[in-house]
């Protein structure tokens, strides 16, 4: 598979503390990659990175054979979905989700935000004001609005930390199959172990700024790389089979 | 916070150079000239000002009157809050009383003196309905009156937002720990509220200091530090450089106002999470904060009461037939009708562009990461600091040889630094609580940030910028103590025009023409405010 973006040696200070240590990885065309990892761990700091808001100290950013380094960030075409939505309350879920049609010309076409709009089927709350719409209703809302830009790549923030149960599910399914159907290139930053290694094709594993290991999922379940990964990652699901296991009992383990 | 942009480095620097030009530079000079005399740079200025038997008494008179009616006010705005908040009166009397309290604001200073004389001299309203000179107004009384209803509705406010944030869970919580009234009182509602009080005390102060329209109208006999400060400016004999000390001497009290109130602000409790609470009941409370805080307003407001009166008698006290006469010939009066057209202009460019650098210098400073936007913090204490008159005279000094010399841009730009602060910070505070990647998501949906900023950021805090116009657009109506050293003939507003038509005894004039602003800050109120809550509902 070839590689559509090279993260090369990252590093970033705040206020003199080492935030991201020589970060590098790679990412396929049409991958899903997850950035996993505890509260603080850096994980929003570095898709801030590659989104070109946060300007690293050291490294490089490679994409498609092009240096981003220095490039900024509207130059770059990647989009984000920002954990709190960053809805517009002034305009209703239509005119958020058409809000950057008229800026750029390689944004989604008519037809193509019809199909956005039935894909996520967002038809019934498109007259709806923001503050009327639920979360997952403003999350599909928002996803919507960055998908219109059509980015070269999608970066989402904790997607699901927000939401509950069934819908959580529900989500992690569309986010999947649009990334497949529109083979589109998505980075997904989240603190769940479950939620990575269900979503993604990858998953990079960061701890106090450093990768701790970076693979498939199944490499990672089975050959976890070191003592944080173990007891961090598949300790929790295995406490999560064994409550599962004790109510349902043997057939579920 | 978005990437810092070229277009927000050129506004920056737009603001701060005017407020280098307007403000800085005005008191550079103001300085330098109380340092000038004869003989070059000396300190005597200083030196002879205390040679002067009048402006020891007047320095005296101030601290004395001014601190008198901190006091009271204090007291009467905390009551009045107490009443609004802590107690089960009844509702819509409530919304009445918080509505009525500030209406002096909506009026000149200047015009408070005459309303007292009107009401309280010899001859006056309320003297004839008690039956009895009650005292003498002329001097320490009437100038207490005068500042006690100018500063209690700033007093009140404050302490009406500072109650809001109270927990008053807590009141019920020091009850069920068995807390006695007074202990449960002290606790619950004066611990967290001493940094307020204290902050109305100074603010009273300061504005009570620093007023130019009460003693205008009342002093007379009693000399304060702004009547001196006008004396010696324009009276008979100037001496411009005496002026600058006498300034730069009331911006001392006032500087000390200001850091003490930032000190204060300290001692303010924060309270994480504010439930609703039902408040114990208490007969005799309630009765007695409903009385103090009716007789309060009511005493006040029976105060402007003649205002409204005396206009539409032929000759208020000796004669009280019904006349339109004062009314029409004020109307037909082309002098008072331009100056009346003159105000709103002042005030209509002072709202718009007050409310344009206010709004621009907040959006810097909370939602953009340039280097430097503390400055414009920085920028707003001072201009808080400043008194009117010492701004007034600052520009008197500076620009009395140039072209912008009796000008109306020199009365708007005047007025848009000295009522600065509390607009900047009523944007500051509704910018800083929206999100913060508004700005970034606009951006990578390919919009400028000018484009972000008009579509989602000015929508979405429509409600304030429009509070902020109005703040702008009453206070420029009102305002007397700076422009009165500004105006010309041609520029005459209505505040400064009611000080020359006293000077004629034209009473009936001043009347006629205070209701004039009263109403058309009135009618803005109630227009910004059905504004405001038609965005709200939205
Ligand atoms: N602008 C900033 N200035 C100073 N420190 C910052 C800044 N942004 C992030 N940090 C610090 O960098 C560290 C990593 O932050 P980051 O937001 O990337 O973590 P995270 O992995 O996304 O955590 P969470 O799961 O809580 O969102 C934290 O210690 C944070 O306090
Ligand atoms: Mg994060």
């Amino acid at each position: 598979m070839s590689h559509i973006l090279k993260l090369q040696n990252i590093s970033k200070h705040f206020d003199g503390k080492t935030i991201l240590d020589n970060i590098s990885f790679e990412i396929g065309t049409g991958e899903i990659v997850s950035l996993l990892g505890p509260s603080g761990s850096g994980k929003t700091t570095l898709l801030n990175i590659i989104l070109g808001l946060t300007q690293m100290d050291q490294g490089k950013i490679i994409f498609h054979q092009s240096d981003l380094t220095h490039v900024p960030m509207r130059k770059r075409g990647f989009n984000i979905v920002f954990q709190d939505y960053a809805l517009f309350p002034n305009l209703n879920a239509y005119d958020n989700i058409v809000y950057g049609q008229r800026n750029n010309k390689e944004s989604a076409s008519p037809q193509q935000i019809q199909e956005y709009i039935e894909f996520l089927e967002l038809k019934p709350h498109l007259q709806k004001k923001i503050g009327e719409l639920s979360g997952g209703q403003k999350q599909r809302v928002a996803l919507a609005r960055t998908l219109v830009t059509n980015p070269k790549i999608l970066l989402l923030d904790e997607p699901l930390s927000a939401l509950d149960g069934v819908i959580k599910e529900s989500i992690k399914q569309r986010i999947q199959s649009i990334a497949r159907e529109f083979k589109l290139t998505t980075i997904i930053v989240t603190h769940d172990p479950e939620e990575a290694l269900t979503i993604s094709d990858k998953i990079l594993i960061i701890n106090q700024g450093k990768i701790s290991q970076f693979g498939a999922p199944q490499e990672i379940v089975h050959q976890p790389s070191n003592d944080f990964v173990d007891q961090f990652i598949i300790k929790q699901l295995h406490i999560k089979r064994q409550n599962i296991y004790n109510l349902f009992g043997e057939q579920y383990a | 916070m978005p990437n810092v942009k070229p277009e927000m480095r050129v506004i920056f620097v737009v603001i701060l150079s005017l407020f280098a030009a307007f403000l800085f530079l005005p008191l550079l000079i103001l300085f330098a000239r109380s340092f000038e005399d004869e003989q070059g740079i000396s300190i005597a200025n200083y030196m002879s000002i205390w040679s002067d038997r009048n402006m020891i008494e007047a320095s005296f008179n101030s601290l004395k009157v001014s601190a008198a009616a901190a006091f009271i006010s204090t007291i009467l705005g905390f009551m009045l809050a107490y009443a609004i908040h802590c107690t089960n009166m009844y509702r819509p009397l409530k919304s009445v009383l918080k509505t009525a309290i500030v209406v002096p604001m909506l009026l000149p200073t200047i015009t408070y003196g005459f309303a007292i004389i009107y009401s309280l001299g010899n001859q006056g309203l309320l003297t004839k309905l008690a039956g009895r000179s009650l005292f003498d107004i002329y001097g320490f009384n009437g100038l207490l009156i005068g500042y006690v209803i100018y500063t209690l509705p700033s007093a009140f406010l404050l302490l009406h937002n500072a109650f809001q944030s109270v927990d008053k869970k807590f009141i019920i919580v020091s009850k069920l720990m068995g807390d006695g009234t007074l202990r449960s009182f002290a606790n619950t509602i004066l611990r967290p509220l001493i940094g307020t009080l204290g902050g109305a005390f100074v603010l009273s102060f300061i504005l009570s200091f620093t007023d130019f329209g009460i003693p205008a109208s009342l002093g007379g006999a009693y000399p304060v530090v702004a009547t001196q400060l006008y004396q010696v400016m324009l009276g008979s004999i100037p001496d411009f450089n005496q002026g600058a000390v006498i300034a730069v001497l009331m911006l001392v009290p006032a500087m000390f106002g200001i850091w003490l109130l930032k000190r204060l602000e300290r001692l303010n409790f924060h309270y994480d999470k504010l439930a609703d609470t039902e408040l114990p009941r208490h007969r005799i409370r309630d009765a007695a904060f409903g009385f103090i805080s009716i007789a309060t307003v009511l005493g006040m407001l029976s105060v402007f009461a003649v205002m409204f009166i005396a206009p539409w008698l032929t000759a208020f006290p000796y004669d009280l037939t019904f006349t339109l006469k004062h009314v029409i010939s004020t109307f037909q009066s082309s002098d008072l009708t331009r100056v009346y057209v003159n105000s709103l202009f002042v005030a209509l460019l002072t709202a718009l562009f007050g409310t344009l650098i206010a709004y621009s210098a907040a959006i810097l400073n909370v939602r953009t990461s340039l280097m430097g936007r503390s400055a414009l913090d920085i920028v707003s204490m001072i201009s808080n600091t400043v008194p009117g008159m010492v701004l007034g005279i600052s520009y008197l000094l500076l620009f009395n040889g140039s072209s912008l010399k009796g000008t109306f841009a020199i009365l708007v730009i005047c007025n848009m630094m000295h009522f600065f602060t509390t607009p900047y910070l009523m944007a500051k505070n509704a910018l800083s609580r929206m999100n913060p990647s508004w700005e970034t998501t606009g951006e990578l949906l390919g919009d400028s940030w000018f484009n972000t900023v008009w579509r989602v950021i000015l929508p979405n805090s429509a409600s304030t910028v429009i509070e902020m116009a109005s703040y702008f657009f009453i206070n420029a109506m009102v305002t007397v103590s700076g422009i009165i050293f500004l105006v010309s003939a041609q520029t005459s507003v209505v505040a400064s025009k009611i000080k020359e038509l006293q000077h004629f005894g034209k009473f009936n004039e001043i009347f006629v023409i205070s209701l004039l602003i009263f109403f058309t800050n009135l009618i803005i109120k109630l227009l910004c405010d059905y504004l405001q809550k038609r965005r709200t509902v939205n």
